[in-house]
């Protein structure tokens, strides 16, 4: 049993190193020499704080990619790696019994530079600790930016899951309320969530596939 | 004897035979026999002299032989088939206009209709969904979609305009999560999607914002129908 620990703890202190490694090379020749340097550190700090390094890197390929100036480039890494450690705290905040999941303080971070606030990210993410957070997360953000108040969007998910919807599905309550948003005409938003609550769990369900846009007004 | 003195087949003066024979002294001869006689103890003494090879023409072709270089390997099977599949080999063909204009007409027809049948053929994974990409973008003569599952980079996410109407569209089996993108248009225009309906700042200072895109796991959502 000791030894299973052991190797197990081996593997989780190698395995940080090992990404931060694996993402460094994958910024060989995309990311400009002036820049190299200071991103390096920062996801070898991140690495050595058993933080998520790929937020950085691809923020770092992106940057690379969009032609920004090197000291902006290494700025805006630096602002990723400030808002992981504010996840982290906040994940650990929520569920303090285990140690914080990569994949839920890159979802937490996620959200955060969506503008969800701290104490919405928290709640949500204490009603399901074993969940994976991103839908529900991205469905309260999207609430947020279709302009109903944080609380009762963070209310309303709360509900839907309480009564059997998981996962994607949660995203199909931010649909569903900008839908009846939309519909109503000259409705306020808490009548718009009160008919989705009243339908609650009986949603209409999305298509597999992700309709990223529609056709629309002119992109140029 | 008949001699071959230059002119044609004469017979011998018998004076210049006796000489010949070394019954004569030839400076008893006139001069133009003298000339003759002289003419023709050349031509004794060179078909008497040894040839100037002395070896046979064999002998000569065998000693070719021996001063070539040694053969290295004999060929073996696939070199053999390398230039056996190398070597140009002239074909005709012939075709008939009918056959060839309906050919072309097919072949016309299955560019026209495959991509079309290739996104319907796309089957996402256990833990992957299907992402639709539509852009209006009238005057561009090209877009794709970058971002993070495709790590900024440029050129593994086209959209095409077949129908040039100016509408651009592509689809791409994306793992199930959060992704973040932007339109690239004629290689150098960075455009949020403007329908994308989520969007992040990119965080580099200049206000500039990303597309959010949530691809849903195909099967959770049969799962929770």
């Amino acid at each position: 049993m000791k030894l299973e620990r052991s190797l197990l703890l081996a593997c989780v202190a190698l395995s940080s190193p090992l990404s931060a490694q694996d993402g460094k090379s994958r910024l060989e020749g995309r990311v400009p020499e002036a820049a190299r340097p200071a991103i390096d550190s920062l996801i070898a700090v991140a690495a050595a704080e058993s933080l998520p390094t790929e937020p950085l890197v691809q923020k770092a390929l992106e940057g690379s990619a969009k032609g920004v100036p090197a000291d902006r480039l290494v700025n805006g890494v630096r602002r990723g790696l400030l808002q992981l450690r504010e996840a982290r705290t906040i994940v650990v905040r929520a569920v303090p019994s285990q140690p914080a999941p990569e994949g839920h303080v890159a979802a937490v971070s996620a959200a955060l530079a969506r503008g969800l606030s701290p104490a919405v990210v928290e709640r949500l993410l204490t009603v399901a600790p074993d969940e994976p957070p991103v839908p529900a997360l991205h469905a309260a953000a999207d609430l947020v930016a279709h302009g109903f108040d944080p609380d009762s969007a963070s209310d309303v998910l709360i509900e839907a899951h309480n009564k059997g919807l998981r996962g994607d599905r949660l995203l199909d309550v931010a649909q569903a309320a900008d839908h009846e948003l939309q519909r109503s005409g000259g409705g306020t938003h808490a009548d718009a969530l009160a008919r989705v609550r009243a339908m609650l769990p009986n949603l209409p369900a999305a298509s597999s596939a992700t309709p990223v846009t529609r056709r629309a007004p002119k992109g140029s | 004897m008949i001699v071959d003195l230059g002119g044609g087949m004469t017979p011998i003066d018998p004076r210049l035979q006796e000489a010949l024979d070394g019954e004569r002294d030839p400076g008893e001869l006139p001069t133009d026999q003298r000339e003759a006689y002289a003419r023709l103890m050349n031509a004794a003494q060179l078909l008497a002299a040894p040839p100037a090879h002395p070896v046979s023409v064999a002998d000569r072709v065998m000693a070719e032989i021996r001063t070539m270089p040694p053969p290295v390997e004999l060929d073996s099977w696939w070199r053999r088939a390398t230039r056996w599949l190398t070597r140009p080999f002239a074909v005709t063909l012939r075709l008939r206009p009918a056959w060839t204009l309906g050919l072309a007409a097919a072949s016309l027809a299955a560019i026209l209709l495959l991509p079309g049948q290739r996104d319907s053929e796309i089957t996402p994974g256990a833990a992957e969904g299907i992402a639709q990409f539509v852009g209006q973008f009238p005057s561009a003569r090209s877009v794709e979609v970058v971002g993070s599952f495709n790590d900024w980079s440029r050129g593994s996410l086209h959209l095409r305009d077949e129908n040039h109407d100016g509408i651009w569209h592509g689809t791409a089996v994306l793992p199930a999560g959060q992704h973040e993108y932007m339109f690239v248009v004629d290689g150098e225009r960075w455009i949020a999607d403007p329908l994308a309906g989520r969007y992040v700042d990119d965080g580099f200072g200049a206000g500039r914002q990303n597309s959010v895109l949530i691809v849903r796991s195909a099967n959770m959502v049969d799962a929770s129908r």
